[in-house]
């Protein structure tokens, strides 16, 4: 069993398995923090933007300035953002065969991999997962497409350039050369054509040798882990699970119990912040701000913890006195999404399914919606900029800042100290993903709300479900760079885990020992077992082994000794039918056995008693009969006649089968 | 009232002698014990057991009956020891055979009385009362109680085990300066005589002890330890010293007996000698015992030694304290100082809320120590941290505040301190007030108000408040959707503008007055409404006048008189006070070094008249609330003082308009039963009704108005304190109603049972 790891981001997991025959992707993240090197595309014109100045390298040698710029004391690059993408030379793409999807953020990826490589299996996901997915790829694509950059910068790439010349951070971006732009809308579609759905605790048989079950992880909707498991193995895929009450069905435990191996991806990023308390700062942050007659700008991805940021002011404002605010929300998707939230009844929590019943609409925000306070809008072009209205509170992506339409009402309210950006996404850097808007007048709190599992819950977790072995990112087995310190912030297990990080190919730590074997009824009636041990019975069997799509049948041995002459080539591969040999097996006891030696006119028998039994020295016959546990010499070279006759005796004392 | 209750006696005690009659409850008779406790120490036991004959005859059919309840049995014995107190009647009840039938366990406790612990009980408390003379001791001495008392102290009863512990610490303390006396100098032969049965006492219980700690059984040496404690804690050193001989020997065993639960009361004991002159004396060696507990026990049981004698004053550094607890506070939200690195890592401490409460506490009380003036960087580092941090729990910002109080009180001002203040804790201020818990911007708001109470005229901190727009977030704060925060918001606006030197705009000073005015009428909760008052009383306090005030006094009146809740009204009377001293005593002022000059008293009259102060203080007079009128009735005493000391002449000036006022009738009322000579329409009849007073109010020859002096001396003002001075249940509360209830329960009949249902 092996697992090759083609992602090294820890939350943005891209893992083949190769298990029984079969090669199974589990996820594939795309790590989209490569767009924070690329200046960032304004949706309407920006003067300043356009007229930074370009790169050149300080001995005049190297003349960069169509690709790079320099804004804000730093180096971006002048080109469409592009995405580190996961490893495609580690492994054949086209030899997966099926892709699990654990949750939306973690299929940016699947065109990549599904188009142009020859793959040709089968991706399953959820159906929240693959809705949402889909919305977060066309977003994706809409940013991209809407503001379309001709030129594809590829010199500042050039290793000696990149290492040597640039300037940091860029001189410190790794695998520049497998970043790639953005796939199309035609690409999304095919990819996803390739998708089945699956509900929680569906099983799926892959080519009869393993099932995979998606389990609910509790981290979005229809997040998912997933099962892998045969007969005698079980793998457990835990990928971004919660254990917090939010929107999403809670996190099935008890399934993962007695794993052979576990893979733990997709801890929170933010173990430092408790989720609660972030959303509290939020909260009075954000109503610090409005009192003071500014706005707020969270940027965010349009599914997942939006709605619970939504579902938490619904609260807050009414009793903070702001209820007449509005807020708004920014995204090609915007509607769909929210109201795709209101449908996935089903993979909600027991209290918000509860709702459905009333009837009444799971989320919140629909009143919101209703009462015109939440208003969504597909961008900031048409209807919104005639509705508009401050303060205000807008909830728009992508929250790399570099696309979308954040990058609009950044260079729009950056200028003002009243206003407010507050980072509630835990996937970018806030100093990084600033870094072309400086200097910035605007208020800026980072308050990251990551309700995946922290390092205390996952302990928890693995104390209760016990798993032989867990197998991680590297990330988790020390603490985190900035805390060294804290040595809580990081798993400590025994066995310890087994680390990974990009392009590792780990051979997991165990072995298959067993296989099951299917026995024919007509050949189980005709088994005669006879008991060894009190409720052990035995019997021999003879067959014919036939293994077929991972299935293995004994089948009664052919019968037929006269084959036609047609069959005859196929008979020939059937092996030769022996009478099986009886098997022996019992222990002889020493003082019946002297005794009925003695019957048998051998009366000079001298034991020596060894390490494994006994020695027997027949003096006058001048043989020897060593009895060991699992065997039993009779040296006897000249008296056939006697050898037989011990023999008969030792048989005596055995049973047959 | 005693005389009548006196009365009641007889019947009463007829009533607990029955042992037909269901005993009263426990309570009834420990509140009837608690009577005669009075009556005793008025009077002494003999006069009374003369005066009420019955009280002797009750003991008497006590110790006669076979079939007494236990539970009249052990107050019987209680009340024997209470009688028995005072020398004279334990004479009266040693010679009437009360006390030795009673208290030698000969008799009676096999009549299997003594099984129950609530006999075992009265019989030790009715011991410790008697216990109180040479006679009572004597007696003790001489009948061999102490054996039964001794064995006691291992009684399953915790009640009981702590009351015998009391008693031979009682029976030490008083025998031991006559035994050690007699040792030292030769006493007249009677005297002698005498103490030869008390030195047996003291000696068996003092070897008692040492053998109970010896002992191998848990059980025994528990209680030993306890007593132990006990009295190294109430007795004198010369039984001290003499009594740590006896125990030392066992002491040092069980110091170094390990993994039982004997760590505590050990410490206890240890901590007690401590703070006797034991402690400095080497032979007693009660460092070294403690040394030997310190470093003996395991983790646990260490932490408890340590920790009692960290109790132990001036032992620790308040330094060395100061900084472990910063650095606990530290670890306790993920900051780990590098110092402590190498002891270990504390994951179960990050968030832990209750340690971070306590240490928060310990961190404020350290400022009560001259030498903690060295950390207050540290202290202000740390307090702030957790101010800041997302995961402080409500709770834990209290204690933060509490001990940020605490820091500013002892700091002296300084321009760091200023930028702290303006930079980092009001920005964090600011937004905890935008908290979505109203736990949290109710105690930041109280904790702005008492920050700018304490640093009450100091301008630097006047200036940040006022230029850091944080007036602008309490404004902003008195629109809050919780009533405490509401009323939290109005106290810390109150304080930030009592406090301030600068010159209010006016406009400003009528924004919060008509706030306030409208938080008064429109509030619908009672606590904004309370608050606003309050700060209304502080504003008049201060000597600078606040115009806006001045002009809404009257509307205040009227609103708080009229308010349903009694809290409001008191502070709308204590805001009149204020404002009767104001005016009232700003006369002598005006001229100095003359008496008050009747105009100027005239005049002030007048003021309170139209702002309707007097009217409130008559309307609240006649309020239903007891603490309302007796307010008002103070301040009308005090008027009355006041008019009396300064009014020359008749003082018929100020006239009321007594028919215009819903209270005038009340007093019309008064007035007209107190002057009926005046009157010819109304009868000669004490009592004024009501009707004729309808028919005075149509009287046209009835005078409309009467002078203040007059209602002031109609009303019987200190008649009225007084009876309002007394609490509503005085009557309930009676030993008077109490054995009315006695008796009444005990002659319920099944017929009145069956009608209470």
């Amino acid at each position: 069993m092996k697992l090759y790891c083609l992602s090294g981001h820890p939350t943005l997991p891209c893992n083949v398995l190769k298990f029984k025959s079969t090669t199974i992707m589990l996820d594939c993240g795309l790590d989209t923090t490569s767009a924070l090197y690329y200046l960032p595309l304004p949706l309407v014109h920006s003067p300043r933007l356009s007229k930074l100045p370009g790169w050149v390298s300080k001995d005049g040698t190297v003349n960069l300035e169509k690709e790079l710029k320099e804004c804000a004391g730093r180096v971006f690059v002048d080109s469409q953002p592009e995405f580190c993408l996961p490893e495609r030379e580690l492994l054949d793409l086209s030899t997966v065969d099926v892709i699990l999807i654990s949750n939306y953020h973690c299929m940016m990826a699947l065109p990549y991999i599904t188009e142009h490589t020859g793959f040709s299996g089968t991706v399953y996901a959820t159906e929240p997962t693959f809705q949402i997915g889909r919305l977060l790829m066309e977003e994706l694509v809409t940013f991209m497409e809407r503001v379309p950059k001709a030129q594809s910068a590829t010199c500042w790439k050039t290793k000696e350039i990149q290492r040597r010349m640039l300037p940091g951070p860029l001189k410190d971006a790794v695998d520049v050369w497998s970043w790639r732009t953005c796939y199309s809308m035609q690409e999304v579609n095919s990819a996803l054509s390739r998708v089945q759905l699956v509900g929680y605790w569906q099983k799926v048989e892959l080519f009869g040798a393993v099932q995979v079950t998606p389990l609910s992880s509790g981290y979005s909707l229809g997040s998912s882990n997933w099962i892998i498991q045969s007969h005698f193995e079980k793998v457990s895929y835990v990928s971004g699970s919660s254990l917090l009450t939010t929107h999403p069905q809670p996190m099935d435990q008890s399934s993962l119990k007695n794993s052979d191996v576990l893979i733990l991806t997709g801890l929170t990023q933010i173990p430092t912040a408790n989720p609660d308390g972030m959303l509290g700062e939020f909260c009075s942050n954000l109503a610090m701000t409005i009192r003071a007659g500014g706005n707020v700008l969270v940027p965010c991805y349009s599914s997942g913890v939006i709605y619970d940021l939504l579902e938490c002011l619904y609260q807050f404002m009414d009793s903070a006195n702001l209820g007449t605010t509005p807020f708004y929300f920014i995204s090609p998707v915007a509607n769909s999404s929210l109201e795709f939230s209101q449908i996935f009844a089903e993979w909600l929590c027991q209290n918000k399914q509860s709702k459905v019943y009333l009837p009444e609409p799971p989320f919140p925000h629909a009143e919101l919606i209703q009462t015109n306070r939440l208003k969504h809008y597909t961008s900031i072009h048409g209807e919104f900029s005639s509705e508009f209205r401050q303060p205000c509170v807008v909830f728009t992506g992508h929250p790399s800042l570099r696309f979308g339409d954040v990058v609009h009402f950044l260079e729009l309210w950056g200028k003002s100290s009243l206003n407010t950006i507050i980072f509630t996404e835990p996937d970018f850097s806030y100093l990084d993903a600033l870094a072309p808007y400086q200097p910035l007048a605007m208020k800026c709190v980072y308050c990251p709300i990551d309700t995946r599992l922290n390092f205390h819950q996952v302990a928890k977790l693995l104390k209760e479900v016990q798993p032989l072995h867990v197998v991680c990112p590297e990330q988790y087995t020390q603490p985190p760079p900035a805390q060294s310190h804290r040595s809580d912030l990081m798993l400590e297990l025994q066995p310890p885990p087994v680390a990974y990080r990009r392009c590792s190919v780990l051979g997991l730590p165990f072995r298959r020992r067993h296989e099951r074997i299917q026995l024919l009824p007509e050949l189980a009636k005709a088994l005669v077992p006879s008991e060894i041990k009190p409720g052990i019975s035995v019997a021999t069997v003879s067959a014919v082994l036939q293994s077929k799509d991972n299935k293995h049948v004994l089948q009664v041995r052919p019968s037929s000794p006269y084959p036609s002459k047609k069959r005859k080539r196929l008979l020939e591969e059937v092996p030769e039918l022996l009478t099986p040999k009886p098997l022996l097996s019992g222990a002889i006891p020493l003082d019946a056995f002297l005794a009925s030696l003695h019957k048998s006119g051998v009366t000079e028998v001298k034991v020596e008693e060894t390490a494994g039994g006994h020695i027997l020295h027949l003096q006058a016959e001048d043989a020897l009969i060593q009895l060991e546990e699992d065997a039993t010499h009779i040296v006897c070279d000249t008296n056939e006649p006697l050898r037989a006759t011990l023999r008969d005796l030792v048989l005596r004392f055995l049973h047959k089968l | 009232m005693d005389s009548e209750c006196l009365s009641l006696l007889p019947s009463v005690c007829e009533v607990l002698a029955d042992s037909k009659l269901l005993p009263p409850d426990d309570t009834s008779l420990e509140k009837l014990l608690d009577w005669f406790k009075d009556l005793t120490s008025q009077d002494d036991g003999q006069s009374l057991l003369q005066h009420q004959p019955c009280l002797l005859q009750f003991l008497y059919s006590v110790m006669e009956s076979e079939v007494v309840d236990p539970i009249i049995f052990s107050f019987s014995l209680k009340l024997a020891g209470l009688l028995a107190a005072e020398e004279s009647g334990f004479c009266l009840l040693q010679e009437k055979g009360v006390l030795v039938s009673m208290f030698v366990p000969d008799g009676w406790h096999v009549l299997g009385l003594w099984k129950n612990a609530s006999v075992r009980c009265g019989w030790l408390q009715g011991l410790w009362n008697m216990l109180q003379h040479p006679p009572a001791m004597d007696f003790f001495c001489r009948n061999g109680i102490i054996t039964l008392v001794l064995n006691l102290q291992n009684d399953e009863s915790l009640f009981i085990t702590s009351l015998t512990n009391q008693i031979l610490a009682h029976i030490l303390n008083c025998s031991m300066p006559r035994v050690l006396g007699n040792d030292t100098d030769s006493t007249a032969e009677g005297q002698a005589l005498v103490s030869s049965d008390w030195v047996s006492v003291t000696t068996e219980i003092m070897s008692h002890m040492s053998r109970s700690l010896a002992s191998e059984d848990q059980a025994v040496i528990l209680p030993g330890l306890r007593l132990l404690a006990i009295v190294l804690t109430q007795c004198g050193d010369p039984l001290k010293r003499l009594l740590w001989k006896h125990v030392l020997e066992p002491l040092e065993v069980l110091a170094i007996r390990k993994g039982d639960s004997l760590t505590p009361p050990m410490m206890a004991v240890l901590q007690a000698a401590a703070r006797t002159p034991l402690y400095i004396q080497p032979e007693c060696r009660v460092e070294a015992l403690m040394n030997v507990m310190l470093y003996s026990r395991n983790t646990n049981e260490s932490v408890l030694c340590a920790a009692s004698i960290l109790l132990l004053e001036k032992c620790v550094s308040i330094r060395l304290i100061g900084s472990a607890v910063i650095s606990l506070l530290r670890i306790c939200i993920g900051h780990y100082p590098s110092t402590i690195l190498q002891v270990g890592n504390f994951p179960h401490l990050i968030g832990c809320c209750k340690i971070q409460r306590c240490g928060l506490d310990v961190l404020g009380s350290l400022t009560v120590y001259e030498e903690s003036m060295d950390l207050i960087q540290e202290a202000f580092a740390i307090i702030l941290q957790y101010m800041q941090s997302p995961d402080s729990h409500a709770t834990v910002l209290k204690k933060a505040h509490q001990a940020a109080l605490k820091w500013f009180s002892i700091c002296s001002p300084s321009t760091d301190l200023w930028r702290f203040v303006s930079n980092d804790l009001f920005s964090v201020l600011k937004k905890h007030v935008c908290d979505g818990r109203w736990e949290v911007r109710d105690s930041t708001l109280e904790f702005i108000a008492q920050l700018t109470s304490a640093l009450k005229g100091n301008s630097e901190y006047t200036e940040a408040l006022h230029t850091n727009g944080m007036i602008s977030v309490l404004f902003t704060a008195l629109s809050d959707v919780e009533a405490y925060v509401q009323a939290s918001a109005v106290a810390a606006l109150g304080e930030a503008l009592t406090t301030t030197n600068l010159p209010l705009c006016t406009s400003l000073q009528e924004e919060i007055v008509s706030h306030l005015l409208t938080v008064l009428a429109q509030d619908a909760e009672s606590f904004p409404r309370r608050a606003a008052l309050k700060v209304f009383t502080s504003w008049l306090k201060i000597p600078q006048t606040f115009a806006a005030l001045d002009q809404s006094l009257s509307s205040v009146f009227s609103l708080g008189g009229n308010d349903c809740d009694w809290e409001v009204k008191i502070h709308t009377l204590e805001l009149a006070d204020v404002l009767m001293e104001k005016s009232l005593s700003h006369c002598p002022y005006a001229v100095q070094g003359y008496e008050p000059s009747e105009r100027c008293t005239e005049q002030a009259l007048n003021k309170l008249m139209d702002l309707g102060t007097l009217g409130l203080l008559f309307k609240c007079l006649f309020d239903c609330d007891r603490p309302v009128s007796q307010k008002a009735c103070a301040l009308l005493l005090k008027l009355r003082a006041f008019m009396k000391q300064t009014s020359h002449t008749d003082g018929n000036d100020l006239a009321l308009e007594i028919c215009r006022y819903n209270w005038g009738e009340e007093i019309l009322h008064r007035y007209c039963s107190k002057r009926p000579e005046q009157s010819d329409c109304v009868s000669n009849d004490d009592e004024v009704s009501y009707e004729q007073i309808d028919i005075v109010k149509c009287d046209p020859c009835w005078p409309k108005e009467i002078s203040l002096c007059k209602i002031l001396d109609v009303l019987d003002l200190d008649e009225m304190q007084h009876t309002l001075s007394l609490s509503s249940d005085h009557v309930i509360n009676s030993p008077r109603s109490l054995m009315e209830d006695i008796l009444f329960v005990a002659h319920q009949s099944e017929d009145n049972v069956v009608d209470c249902y």
